[in-house]
């Protein structure tokens, strides 16, 4: 980018020092030489940022406002286009795609990498100067992969928040009503205690379940399976992540926890869905006595004082094996693509976002655990479900470890053959262990289609 | 008169082929002219919107494409070979198939049994009219979310009534149930094969009708001898649409279900073609077999179409002479 083109004429020379000049200047009067601004962007070249970068995320997140401050603090145009994987398909292959996009790290670095979408942030990172690599959160370790197993080799992204997604939020209201003791906030329950708990708690009105008593749905029922299973001593993926095991006696324990859960009918289940579609309503209705969810509800919590005053935070629970992990399944954040054409000014968004002015901002909102160490301080603790919250989660920390997922296929495929095939378990048509067959049968196929259009 | 016409344009044609001035443009390419600049728009649009989506999903569906990765291989055939041996495929196809076969002739016959009624001269007949077709131009998105209302578990109309006779709820949204959910929000919209066939029965001369009385036939006569051959042509074009539309049925089966989750959470019921297409497409990240499938079901469109048109050949009454027989 510095080096002098011998080609270059005398009037074209003076046109691009005479905007290099204009841009520099405008640079320095801009926002961007103010506090918590990216310096050098991570530009191999050291020359500071510039140009359009368009942002696809969804508008709660990084939306027109978020793009109208990023372009006064970086001095550059930041454009947005809502999350669409159907658009974001349809410009990668146009190749014109986004310069940053939303993703969700967990899940997803291994798929992204694996297809060679995802650019390698390594040496951005290495020079960037608002995200140091001491203040970095091991839960930023989702979004990288070595192409063998998740958690090591580059990073492809970065979190702007995340939550170890199976610790609970109960309601102690709801708990007290029924006479059910209340989760300790250090020591992690039993799984099966959970459940008869979940039991006890659960109030219904004729064959309606007014008052559901657990949701371990989490974000998805392949994950919740992998966490179950590890948690039983096992491994659902086998090491080389391209096939599944349903039928270990770890993993057929996590299935047999799973429809005992589904069978009381105490919760949401496929053949029982929640009509709210998702916890908050629910839990704030008061019809939602514990759900494994993750830090980030609470923030639905700050702005509702009759829910703030009865929620209550407890670690992720555990079986009776001694192993106690308190996974992430999302680490929802922001990774450039290879085919970027302006990735020097797509990092200085990326940073922006996740180490400047908004990232402290959400930290204090409560709707997630901040990336960077050094922002957690802000989480909130005013109320008192924050404080108890808070000190939960730091000590939950401790558990975390970033599990493997395939780079084969996306997640959301295995979860359309569970859901497909759960039903008839639930009913009680086929039993745990066919289940554990046809899983393995329509998953691995899939696995295996999903390896071979990589070769 | 035909022949009369034919004079005229024999006498006209000498004076339209006259010479033209000297740097005037001849009045058939004037006339060439302004033709294509008025298909212009059309045409552009048709290239760009259908024949290029067409052709490019074509090429999708002979490789393994996942829409993300530029390795994409070539594989011929083998996605539509495939079709014939994946049993969802095949199973999400039969009930489409069903699906077809109930809600496109219910569809008919409680639109023409609504016309027949507002065909008669009855009080306040413009107002029921209004208020059948009403739900017709609901978009289908809109009135697939007013289902889900009305049949939500916890929340729903339904249930309330339910509940206020002492009975039970029902998780209407999920199997069984969500069925029969799907089959009442496809007949919500029958107000629009009711205008359709409205405006056929206005449409047939009521001395045919009077002379059939004045002959001794009774309505039943009347309305299977006159009324439902001469609403052939009508009826004809409600079962194309129908059975092309039901066909490629889509958004009101992901939006009536119980989760709004995706392909994955449609109940099995109502997993129909087009769901498996969009599970394969955005779930399962197969554009490859997506797009083979898609083309899948525009050739059994086009083969079903093809019959009902030569099935109709005999039982389809014209009372003009369709163009080209004569």
């Amino acid at each position: 980018m510095t080096t002098t083109n011998p080609g270059l004429s005398r009037r074209r020379f003076l046109a691009l020092s005479g905007a290099a000049a204009g841009g520099a200047l405008a640079v320095g009067c801009s926002p961007a030489s103010s506090t918590n601004t990216p310096a050098a962007a991570g530009s191999s070249s050291g020359s500071a940022a510039k140009g359009t970068v368009t942002v696809m995320s969804q508008s709660g997140e990084f939306g027109p406002k978020e793009a109208k401050a990023a372009s006064q603090a970086l001095g550059i145009t930041v454009k947005t286009v809502e999350y669409d994987l159907t658009k974001l398909t349809a410009m990668l292959a146009s190749g014109n795609p986004p310069d940053v996009v939303r993703g969700m790290g967990a899940l997803e670095t291994p798929y992204l990498v694996a297809r060679q979408v995802a650019e390698n942030l390594d040496p951005y990172f290495a020079k960037s100067t608002l995200i140091k690599a001491d203040d970095i959160d091991p839960v930023n370790d989702v979004w990288r992969y070595d192409g063998q197993k998740q958690g090591a080799g580059p990073r492809y992204g970065f979190a702007k928040d995340y939550s170890q997604d199976c610790t609970i939020w109960y309601n102690g209201g709801l708990f007290d009503a029924a006479g059910v003791t209340r989760p300790s906030p250090t020591a992690p329950m039993l799984l099966d205690e959970l459940l008869e708990d979940g039991k006890k708690l659960t109030k219904r009105q004729g064959a309606k379940v007014s008052v559901y008593g657990l949701n371990p749905n989490g974000l998805g029922l392949f994950s919740q399976f992998a966490w179950l299973t590890d948690l039983a001593g096992g491994k659902l993926s086998a090491d080389d992540l391209a096939s599944v095991d349903f039928s270990s006696p770890e993993a057929q324990r996590a299935l047999n926890w799973y429809l005992d859960y589904a069978k009381a009918g105490i919760g949401p289940t496929v053949l029982n869905p929640d009509p709210n579609g998702w916890d908050g309503p629910t839990f704030q209705a008061g019809r939602m006595a514990s759900t494994l969810s993750g830090y980030w509800l609470g923030g639905l919590f700050s702005g509702d004082p009759k829910s703030a005053k009865v929620a209550g935070f407890a670690p992720a629970p555990q079986f009776d094996t001694s192993r106690r992990i308190s996974p992430c399944f999302g680490g929802t954040g922001l990774w450039i693509p290879r085919a970027s054409k302006n990735k020097d000014a797509a990092f200085a968004v990326l940073e922006w976002f996740m180490a400047g002015d908004p990232a402290k901002a959400r930290a204090t909102g409560g709707w997630g655990i901040p990336p960077l160490k050094s922002l957690q301080k802000l989480m909130p603790q005013k109320l008192p479900y924050q404080k108890q919250a808070y000190e939960t989660q730091m000590a939950e920390k401790q558990y975390f470890s970033v599990m493997s997922f395939t780079p084969y296929v996306r997640q959301d495929a295995i979860n359309t053959v569970i859901t497909r095939e759960l039903p008839k378990a639930i009913k009680g048509t086929t039993t745990a262990g066919q289940l554990a067959d046809t899983l393995n049968s329509q998953i691995n196929a899939q696995l295996a289609d999903g390896k071979k259009r990589l070769r | 008169m035909s022949s009369a016409l034919t004079e005229v344009r024999r006498t006209a044609a000498p004076a339209a082929v006259e010479r033209p001035a000297r740097g005037k443009k001849p009045p058939t390419l004037r006339k060439a002219r302004t033709f294509y600049l008025f298909v212009a728009p059309w045409i552009i649009g048709f290239v760009a919107l259908t024949v290029f989506p067409l052709g490019y999903a074509f090429w999708l569906s002979l490789t393994d494409s996942d829409g993300l990765s530029p390795k994409t291989h070539f594989v011929g055939f083998d996605n539509y070979i495939e079709i014939f041996h994946d049993p969802l495929t095949i199973s999400s196809l039969a009930k489409t198939g069903v699906f077809t076969l109930v809600t496109v002739p219910l569809g008919i016959l409680a639109g023409l049994l609504l016309a027949v009624i507002l065909n008669q001269p009855i009080k306040a007949r413009g107002l029921f009219r209004a208020l059948i077709y009403l739900p017709a131009v609901v978009p289908p998105v809109g009135a697939a979310l007013t289902f889900r209302l009305i049949f939500d578990r916890d929340a729903g109309a339904a249930n309330g009534i339910l509940s206020s006779l002492g009975l039970d709820p029902i998780t209407w949204l999920v199997d069984p149930n969500a069925r029969y959910v799907l089959y009442g929000l496809v007949m919500w919209g029958c107000g629009g094969s009711m205008i359709i066939s409205l405006a056929g029965l206005q449409d047939i001369p009521r001395e045919l009708q009077e002379a059939a009385q004045v002959d001794g036939a009774s309505y039943w006569q009347s309305f299977t001898r006159i009324t439902i051959p001469l609403l052939s042509p009508v009826i004809l074009f409600q079962i194309i649409t129908g059975v092309i539309g039901s066909l490629q049925s889509f958004a009101p089966l992901l939006l009536s279900s119980g989760s709004l989750s995706g392909a994955g959470t449609v109940p099995q019921g109502n997993y129909m073609y087009m769901i498996h297409v969009f599970a394969q497409y955005f779930s399962a990240s197969r554009f490859g077999y997506a797009s083979a499938m898609l083309w899948m079901l525009f050739a059994v469109i086009l083969l079903v179409t093809l019959v009902i048109i030569k099935v109709s050949a005999k039982t389809v009454f014209y009372t003009v002479e369709p163009e080209g027989k004569k």
